[in-house]
């Protein structure tokens, strides 16, 4: 403990929601200039005289009014402008472990997308082509086929022996491959071509059987992810038979004035997109309707939704990220995270914890957040040289993110999959 | 009769008569003794002008008098006075009427005394004998040589034929007024009335008064040669009868005629008595005389009545209705009107230029201290007390100009000693120190700036930079953006003109051209894919080909510029020909994505699209007359618009949606109308060196960039002066720039900063624009005192692009 004798004494009383870690319920008198890790020193301590069978230390954050706290309590206490007179009930919670870089995939060119399904990892990059990678940073396959930079790769399934994927690029369409996982081959088996200007992002439903795209021209298009024609849709141009075949979108939603930066699916007929004319629109597929729009006052570059915590998270064009709850009518920013000292790139939530997310920014920088603490994240992922693009958690075990000095770095969570 | 009524009677006597009114002023008038004086001189003159001459003419003159005497007001007064008058002259009558010389002798002596017994009266009032002695004294020094003769003459010129009286015993019984009254009832009227007849006036029986015969000169001569008693002989005016004078009539006239006190018991020289001593009395006398005040009626009252019986006299008098009418009518006649347009008021000047008043200072007010019983905090103690003791030498530094002192009541409070002296002072200060108005100017400088609202307000506006394009070798002369935003189109010195995603910064597309690419332009229309770039004297019409913007755009354009227009549009004339050809691009520069090739016989400055994207201004460097070109895409033609130079044209540009032209020369200026083919009108920007132009998208508004540091703002609305001068940079500007959608402009130039301004053009004609810088942003690295060399903005976000000299690319936003 701080031995500074001018530090106040503050009551205090620790509690947690984590069960294996509980200790007894007994008010603590402390310094307020206490940090976080010796408060985690204090825990471990007061753990280990309770369970004597725990030998390990653990790592521990904690959380007073709703934010974690991340410098001393006095100072955490100062910004709450609360007192310190009264017993403070402090939760702590087990630290989410500090990622450690894993590898660092070299591209041609700069890396535009990325997107994981178990092991397997998707990356589209300027040089026209998409990469298939596993886990482990092994490059299986580089696909050739567009005639423009890549910029969105979307699994839409994968099995032991086949895998699907969409590709859309600034050619103006978006490509539905087909690898063979086994032979190491793959297919191109339908062009997507509705788009009048470059796609810009790419979603695949929960269900694998759609997906959107959102492109230049200002339209986000909903297409079918099914690999045979049975929709019946005639190819129109016969130029594009020698590629496969051809394919028009299922519906076209149009309302953007500018163009869609993200889309992303809520459920399995609702689509939220994100513009360059600063709104989040709120799609329902069916109706083809604007279900709710939320006005920023950014040009909005990448949007995430949580189906944990229902909320989304914008990147825009500035430092700032933005969460916003769509349950609430009125476009008013709920918390805004600065931190990146650039425009923020992309922006992906965490699959499996609800406070987390991972965000890329033109800093060059990747960091990871908890939304209990907006002034500071919890990790800064350094490693990249440029601007990092994209990233992506779809893994929980994986935060990859693509940047421009041609690499895609993984970084890799430790047992984050315990705290699900 | 009271003595004030006397003195009444004479003033109102001598009324018609100048002269005595004039001696009358210099003697006092309550004296009574005075008044008889006069009375006496009176008859004496009379008898006097008997002795001279007393014709009959004199007569007429009498009458005269008397309708003169008519005009005094108060006639009973008169009258009754003329009776006191003449008993009191009668008062010793009876006894001495014979010794008439001696009389006569004691007269003469009498006159001859009458300086000793003045200064005998004057030592007599030195040594305060006698009160009546003195007054009487004092009448006879006035009037003995004014205005006794003075009334002798007078009198003589009224003259009235006497007669002796008949009953003469009523006399000497010493009879009063109301006796003599009796002789002649006909009251007081004038004399004239019965001129014309027979008789004087009726008698108390009501018997007429016969005249008595008048006497011509000659009777009268020898009446003064036989009649011993002539010369005291007057005549009664009343009775017309003789009278014969008695001794003591004589006597007492010859007492008034000397200034002695007409009465002889009248003793001048008896005993002082002492009405006020200053031995202090147990019982205090009070037998002064009643104040003169307590008995005389107002002067002042008599004054106003008699006024107003004068003017009702005379018929002055004017009812209430009349004056009423009278007051209306003057109204109605001087009735003003203001004259609206007429000159400054003569009067008005000259008040304006009286000096002004100048008020004097104000002193303070008396505080708690000056009080006569002050609050004991105001009262020195010892210690302050002894401070003011120390001060005595420099008073004007104690706390005080006085001591404060406690008095129990305000009757305790002696007097002030300075208080003269005080007074004294400050009169010499308000009269002889210097005032002047000091006409203090307390301006905050806070307030001279003129309110802006804060760039807080004014948001959106690029703050910060946020990306950089990199890949030129050397400056970047140009830049522009697609008109979706998507993408960036830069034109360098190192020959190459470069395509680049704005959201990344990514370079798309090189498109190497030989040489310095000096303009770079996106066509402003969306269904188009085309970039006009001026390569030395060439412009070049690039499609940027597949892969940037859409497919289906680029091939439309391709289509469209692939066949040329029928050669009978191309028409041009000799003038054009001569220095613009329509050239057949080479394959090499057809894979390059070159489109059309415009050769010119100078390197080009500027270039320009129309709105439409149809046309081009080209403005060529050097060109004299013809250096503005217009180049038609469509038809592939170009057209000198301007046949003479009219200096040396830095750029030019079309108005937005209106077929207008503006051409920036050195110093001016000049807008174009493309259908009428005439100058509209001419601005002048007051710079040296105009550099850059750029046109609000609304096309009322223009913004001018000068070498000499100034961005210059037209209102083409408003005037052809400059609405505003902003002195923003200290280098030349280079560079300036509308935002198509967000209400901003920007400008840059040869020093590092740039400066984002707000500048809002209302719909409202009558509201002016408004200017604010909003913020100076930290341009590209200096390369051969060049730094922002071209500036964009994005055409929907509120994001500025730089060109600069170190081969960056910026976005700020």
């Amino acid at each position: 403990m701080s031995g500074d004798p001018e530090a106040a004494q503050i009551q205090v009383r620790f509690f947690t929601k984590q069960e294996q870690y509980a200790i007894p319920d007994s008010p603590l008198a402390i310094q307020s200039n206490i940090q976080t890790n010796e408060l985690s020193t204090l825990v471990n301590g007061l753990l280990k005289e309770s369970d004597s069978s725990i030998q390990k230390s653990v790592d521990f954050d904690f959380l007073l009014y709703g934010e974690l706290i991340r410098t001393s309590v006095a100072e955490h206490l100062q910004e709450k402008g609360v007192s310190t007179e009264e017993t403070l009930e402090i939760e702590y919670i087990e630290r989410f472990p500090a990622p450690s870089p894993q590898d660092c995939l070299m591209h041609d060119d700069w890396v535009s997308a990325v997107d994981t399904h178990g092991n397997w990892i998707l990356s589209g990059c300027y040089d026209n082509s998409v990469h298939i990678w596993n886990h482990k940073g092994q490059h299986k396959l580089a696909i050739p086929g567009h005639t423009s930079p890549v910029k969105a790769v979307a699994w839409v399934t994968l099995d032991n022996d086949q895998g699907v994927f969409v590709s859309g690029s600034h050619d103006q369409s978006a490509i539905l491959w087909v690898w063979n996982v086994s032979g190491n081959s793959v297919e191109s088996v339908v062009t997507c071509r509705s788009h009048e200007k470059g796609i810009e992002c790419l979603a695949v439903s929960a269900d694998g059987k759609q997906f959107a795209s959102g492109a230049w021209d200002n339209n986000v298009c909903l297409w079918s992810a099914s690999l045979s024609d049975e929709d019946n849709v005639p190819p129109k141009k016969k130029s594009k038979l020698d590629q496969g075949k051809s394919r028009e979108a299922l519906t076209t939603l149009k309302g953007h004035r500018e163009a869609v930066s993200a889309v992303q699916w809520m459920d399995f007929n609702t689509i939220i997109s994100s513009s360059w004319d600063h709104l989040l629109k709120i799609w329902d597929c069916e109706l083809s309707g604007i279900k709710q729009e939320i006005a920023g006052n950014k040009a909005i570059l990448d949007v995430a939704w949580s189906p944990l915590n229902k909320s989304i998270i914008t990147a825009s064009a500035d430092r700032h990220i933005r969460l916003y709850d769509p349950r609430s009518s009125d476009s008013i920013v709920k918390t805004t995270f600065t931190s990146h000292s650039g425009w923020v790139q992309s922006v992906r939530w965490s699959t499996t914890q609800d406070t987390l997310f991972l965000s890329a920014g033109y800093d060059a920088q990747v960091k990871l957040w908890d939304t209990r603490s907006p002034k500071t994240t919890l990790y800064d992922l350094t490693g990249h040289e440029d601007k990092v693009l994209c990233c992506n958690w779809s893994n929980p075990a994986l935060l990859i993110s693509g940047a421009c000095d041609n690499t895609l770095r993984i970084f890799k969570a430790k047992h984050a999959i315990k705290h699900a | 009769m009271p003595p004030f009524r006397v003195g009444l009677l004479k003033r109102k006597l001598k009324h018609p008569i100048d002269e005595s009114k004039d001696a009358g002023t210099c003697s006092p008038r309550d004296f009574s003794g005075n008044s008889d004086n006069d009375d006496e001189d009176f008859l004496n003159g009379e008898i006097q002008d008997n002795k001279e001459d007393a014709t009959d003419s004199e007569n007429e003159a009498g009458i005269n008098s008397d309708t003169e005497q008519d005009k005094v007001l108060f006639e009973d007064e008169v009258d009754s006075v003329l009776g006191d008058i003449d008993h009191q002259s009668s008062s010793g009558e009876s006894s001495e009427l014979t010794d008439s010389e001696g009389d006569d002798s004691e007269g003469v002596s009498s006159e001859s005394d009458e300086k000793n017994s003045n200064s005998g009266a004057e030592s007599a009032r030195n040594r305060q004998t006698s009160n009546h002695q003195k007054n009487a004294a004092k009448s006879n020094l006035f009037q003995n040589k004014n205005s006794i003769h003075v009334l002798a003459t007078q009198i003589s010129e009224a003259a009235i034929t006497t007669k002796p009286v008949q009953q003469r015993d009523e006399y000497e019984s010493g009879d009063t007024s109301d006796e003599e009254d009796r002789v002649n009832t006909t009251g007081d009227v004038p004399r004239w009335w019965y001129s014309e007849y027979e008789h004087l006036g009726y008698d108390l029986d009501g018997r007429r008064i016969a005249r008595p015969p008048t006497r011509d000169h000659i009777d009268e001569f020898l009446r003064k040669c036989e009649d011993p008693e002539f010369w005291r002989t007057v005549k009664d005016p009343s009775t017309g009868q003789d009278v014969i004078l008695s001794k003591d009539d004589l006597k007492l006239i010859e007492r008034i005629r000397n200034g002695n006190v007409p009465s002889e018991t009248h003793d001048e020289y008896e005993p002082w008595t002492e009405w006020f001593t200053r031995e202090v009395l147990a019982t205090p006398v009070r037998a002064f005389p009643e104040s003169k005040r307590s008995f005389l009626p107002s002067r002042s009252e008599q004054l106003q009545v008699s006024r107003i019986v004068h003017a009702l006299r005379m018929g002055w008098t004017k009812t209430r209705r009349q004056l009423a009418s009278e007051r209306r009518a003057r109204s109605r006649s001087q009735r003003a009107f203001y004259d609206l347009w007429g000159g400054p008021d003569p009067d008005a000047v000259q008040r304006r230029a009286t000096p002004r008043h100048l008020p004097a200072p104000r002193r303070p007010l008396p505080s708690h201290a000056e009080s006569y019983n002050p609050p004991p905090e105001y009262l020195l103690d010892k210690r302050e007390m002894k401070e003011w003791e120390k001060l005595k030498e420099t008073p004007w530094k104690r706390k005080y100009t006085f001591l404060p002192t406690q008095h129990g009541s305000l009757r305790e409070v002696s007097a002030y000693p300075r208080f003269i002296r005080e007074r004294f002072l400050r009169c010499l200060d308000l009269y002889l120190a210097p005032r002047a108005i000091k006409m203090r100017l307390t301006i905050d400088a806070q307030d001279l700036v003129p309110k802006l609202p804060s760039p807080r307000d004014l948001q959106p506006f690029p703050t910060a930079e946020a990306l950089r394009f990199e890949g030129h070798e050397g400056l970047v002369r140009s830049i522009d953006l697609d008109p979706s935003g998507q993408y960036l189109v830069s034109g360098g010195e190192d020959g190459t003109l470069r395509v680049w995603e704005t959201s990344t910064g990514r370079c798309l597309r090189t498109v190497s051209l030989g040489e310095p690419v000096t303009r770079a332009l996106w066509t402003p229309v969306s269904g188009l894919s085309l970039l006009a770039a001026a390569v030395g004297p060439e412009l070049l019409l690039l499609n940027p080909g597949a892969g940037i913007g859409a497919h289906r755009v680029a091939e439309r354009t391709d289509r469209l510029l692939e066949e040329p227009p029928p050669a009978h549009d191309v028409q041009m004339d000799e003038r054009t020909r001569s220095c613009v050809q329509w050239q057949d691009v080479t394959t090499a520069r057809v894979a390059l994505g070159v489109r059309l090739q415009v050769h010119h016989f100078k390197p080009l400055a500027h270039v320009s699209w129309h709105a439409r994207g149809d046309y081009l201004a080209v403005t060529v460097r050097d060109g004299g007359a013809r250096s503005v070109c217009v180049h038609q895409v469509s038809r592939r033609r170009s057209q000198l618009p301007f046949r003479t130079a009219k200096g040396l044209v830095q750029c030019a540009a079309f108005h937005p949606h209106e077929p207008r032209l503006f051409v920036a020369t050195q110093r001016a200026v000049r807008v174009y109308d493309l259908v009428k083919q005439e100058l509209v009108r001419k601005l002048m920007t007051g710079a040296q060196w105009v550099s850059s132009l750029a046109v609000h998208p609304g096309g009322d508004n223009l913004l001018v960039g000068s070498y000499d540091r100034k961005c210059i703002w037209f209102d083409l609305e408003l005037s052809g002066k400059p609405y505003q001068t902003l002195r923003l940079h200290g280098g030349a500007v280079r560079a300036v720039t509308f935002h198509r959608r967000y209400p901003l402009f920007a400008s840059g130039g040869d020093d590092q900063n740039i400066v984002v301004s707000h500048g809002m053009v209302y719909n409202d004609l009558l509201q002016n624009p408004l200017l604010v810088p909003l913020k100076q942003l930290r341009g590209p690295e200096k390369r051969d005192d060049l730094c922002v060399l071209d500036l964009r903005f994005h055409p929907t976000q509120p994001w500025l692009f730089a060109a600069g000299a170190d081969g960056s690319v910026r976005l700020y936003s």
